[in-house]
């Protein structure tokens, strides 16, 4: 059996499952041939290409089996949380508890992408005043109501303050159809003034003591709401205990980002890469399983870096990407124009970076809610953006925008004169809508020019 | 601040796509401004909020990013309040200003409160336009000139409410679209209108503790849409719609400006009374085919 590294079609994977099943591949329980989500409604997967490796097959089933672990978890008793827009910190506390599970209802938006629209999820937004203008997290509203997504959650929490006006209005719409919410605030991370005390973020960034220590006092508060749903308090040894877990998934991605972003011969394509990224926003419901699944993709990409195999031509540009893409054929969109991904910030850099050990748990995970990139200033994200480009060694820039996002208005200018300015390389603004087939001509041209642009930047 | 639209193409972020033309007006109206040492901006919409990173970029001006919790059943939303005024203090003392004594901040409250009582005790007495442009005004510099106000008759058509997004200075034609049309507004509930006034300050507290008063009025009485929970709009909307016997809404908001838009709906549904949605572009007033639509709408309610 060749196992040379190709990005297949679904069709290809019918006969490679078999390949693979025949080799003796060993699967976890929610593993399968892909064709079968397929049937499930996730018709998308019909136009990508993903990557033939088995621990990508794992990856896959692992992400598209979510909702099953769902409602596996609520039949065994566990409570579950739906932690909204604070993009990787209530999960953390969550899991310190065995009674608890949380999930990520924002992460609906990729729902209209997957099911090629037919789910009607933008039509019920549609109907409930919440229209295209907005970001196609707005799908959230049609899951809640017609509670075939994911079941509904014991509790809901969401962060707001410094956070995008379309999650927290489309969340308050949800509070307003009789949905009660945990709300809390994060403040505008702002640089310290001169009399006040600096306290060192995760990330690189800055805060001014009296910012960590009110949202300290806000997790406090989530904290009680979560001990209240477990039934039983989280001490402090809990929580540490659930921050060392958080890391170990963090630690894995930190690991596969670099062999994957600084490889010579590209190991993993982008669009694995990119699902791999989400699990650290709340581990796909199965903290354990994260780990396996990642540690799997990290053996698969270290085998590969050894064997010298790999993707894509030593001809191809080297991209940061910025913001994640409504429809996941993008990402295989960018390799056809001949790029490849080194370096993301897909809005969560934070959900990435390790919590500190070293501090109370609380305090800790204080100061990674605030590294948020989106609650500070854009220029601040745009610097940690430069300090990754050097470090992964990108040569272009590609910012996607949220099409009807509020930060996406300014924040693409900023961020892109920011890197023109400091790293002299190409940037190119694109915007991608959940469905992205009826503009790919124009979307190919915009990556076209970018990746010439490029390459003649090299002569 | 009651800025002017900003002309097209003008914004000082680059690109205008998706850019709120009221945060848009904002900013060109910021930039323009030749002798402004400082401006304050509040975080109490995103894109509010990344506006202020724009001009601090752009414009030779000192800006501060006032955080107003948009949370606010928690002594922790109010305490962030408390000390974004006191940091907001510091920032001025910083560009020159002095702090002021607890009996001058009382002072300057009296002031506020009986200019405030003025301005709000003049509805009635001016027409309909003529008070929401006074708020509006009074809520820019804190001054009001009634004086040069003439009396206006009190209004018989049928009484609507504006409610939404807060009026650009060539928005106010709306009032008198509405009193041709047989009707009149009752009731400015935009944000350049009554609605965010503070509540009043009591004044036998102000002398104790003048800081505390304040903080009370402003935070203790923000029935806007950005708060989350909202539901405290919804109550104040309530209650003034009773109390001034509405009998329709006129809903604005700006586009792209998801807060109040997405409120529109469901107010349609909360409400008993008909509901009329403006979504408003860049132009600086009314277009024809909204005027129309005005019209339209207020004599259905005749």
């Amino acid at each position: 059996m060749k196992d040379t590294p190709r990005q297949i079609t679904l069709d290809e994977w019918d006969a490679r499952y078999e390949v693979l099943r025949a080799a003796g591949m060993s699967e976890a329980a929610y593993g399968g041939p892909l064709r079968r989500h397929v049937k499930d409604g996730d018709l998308r997967l019909l136009k990508l290409r993903c990557d033939n490796s088995a621990a990508s097959l794992r990856l896959w089933n692992f992400l598209l089996t979510e909702e099953d672990r769902l409602h596996e978890a609520r039949a065994a008793g566990k409570k579950i949380v739906g932690a909204m827009k604070d993009l990787g910190t209530v999960p953390v506390i969550a899991y310190s508890s065995p009674n608890l599970v949380a999930f990520y209802p924002d992460g609906a938006w990729w729902i209209p992408c997957v099911e090629e629209l037919n789910a009607g999820l933008l039509r019920i937004a549609d109907s409930l005043g919440v229209d295209e203008s907005f970001c196609p997290v707005r799908a959230m509203l049609g899951a809640f109501l017609t509670q075939e997504h994911f079941p509904i959650p014991d509790l809901l929490t969401c962060s707001v303050g410094a956070t995008c006006d379309d999650f927290s209005t489309i969340a308050q719409r949800l509070n307003g159809l009789g949905y009660p919410i945990l709300w809390w605030e994060i403040p505008n991370r702002r640089w310290p003034d001169p009399d006040e005390l600096a306290v060192s973020l995760p990330g690189g960034f800055c805060a001014p003591r009296p910012q960590v220590d009110f949202v300290k006092s806000e997790l406090e508060r989530v904290r009680e709401g979560l001990e209240t749903l477990a039934g039983e308090p989280f001490d402090a040894a809990a929580l540490s205990a659930g921050i060392k877990k958080a890391n170990q998934v963090r630690r894995l991605l930190a690991e596969l980002r670099r062999l994957v972003f600084t490889a010579e011969i590209c190991p993993l394509p982008a669009l694995e890469m990119l699902i791999a990224e989400m699990f650290a926003i709340h581990f796909c419901s199965d903290q354990n399983e994260t780990i396996a699944v990642l540690q799997d993709l990290l053996d698969e990409v270290k085998n590969r870096i050894q064997a010298n195999q790999g993707f894509f031509s030593g001809e191809t540009v080297r991209v940061f990407w910025v913001n994640p893409v409504a429809d996941l054929r993008a990402m295989n969109l960018l390799e056809e124009c001949g790029g490849r991904i080194c370096g993301t910030d897909y809005l969560f850099s934070h959900a990435l970076d390790e919590i500190p050990e070293d501090l109370p748990p609380v305090e800790a995970l204080a100061r990674m809610a605030l590294s948020d990139p989106m609650v500070g200033p854009a220029a601040d994200r745009a610097e940690r953006i430069c300090k990754d480009i050097r470090s992964f060694g990108a040569e272009a820039l590609v910012f996607s925008r949220v099409p009807g996002a509020s930060h996406c208005a300014t924040e693409g200018k900023v961020i892109c004169d920011v890197v023109q300015s400091k790293l002299g390389i190409p940037t190119a603004e694109i915007e991608v809508p959940p469905i992205s087939d009826s503009l790919r001509p124009t979307l190919r041209s915009r990556l076209e020019a970018l990746i010439e642009t490029t390459k003649d930047q090299r002569k | 601040m009651l800025p002017l639209a900003a002309e097209t193409g003008g914004h000082i972020g680059g690109a205008a796509i998706g850019v709120c033309p009221y945060a848009r007006a904002c900013v060109h109206e910021v930039a323009s401004q030749k002798d402004a040492d400082a401006v304050v901006f509040t975080t109490t919409c995103d894109q509010m909020r990344r506006s202020a990173e724009l001009i601090a970029r752009s414009c030779n001006v000192s800006v501060f990013l006032f955080h107003v919790p948009a949370t606010w059943q928690t002594n922790a939303a109010h305490g962030l309040y408390a000390d974004e005024l006191r940091r907001l203090g510091r920032f001025l003392v910083r560009l020159g200003g002095s702090a002021p004594s607890r009996d001058e901040l009382a002072r300057v409250m009296r002031e506020f409160e009986t200019a405030r009582s003025a301005v709000c005790e003049a509805r009635g007495r001016l027409s309909a336009r003529q008070f929401s442009q006074a708020i509006a005004d009074f809520q820019r510099d804190g001054k009001v000139n009634l004086e040069s106000l003439e009396s206006a008759p009190v209004p018989r058509g049928v009484p609507v409410a504006l409610v939404g997004s807060p009026l650009l200075r060539g928005h106010f034609d709306v009032f008198d679209v509405v009193e041709k049309a047989g009707g009149h507004i009752a009731l400015d509930a935009t944000t350049s209108g009554e609605r965010p006034l503070p509540a009043p300050f009591d004044r036998r507290e102000i002398g104790d503790d003048p800081f505390t008063v304040l903080v009370s009025g402003y935070f203790g009485n923000i029935p806007d849409a950005f708060r989350r929970p909202n539901s405290e709009l919804y109550v104040w909307l309530k209650h003034k719609i009773a109390e001034r016997d509405i009998r329709g809404i006129i809903f604005r908001h700006y586009t792209w400006c998801d807060l109040w838009h997405a409120e529109a709906q469901r107010m349609k549904e909360s409400s008993d009374l008909p509901l009329f949605v403006m979504a408003i572009g860049d132009e600086e007033g009314l277009d024809g085919h909204t005027v129309s639509r005005i019209q339209s709408f207020v004599e259905i309610l005749r």
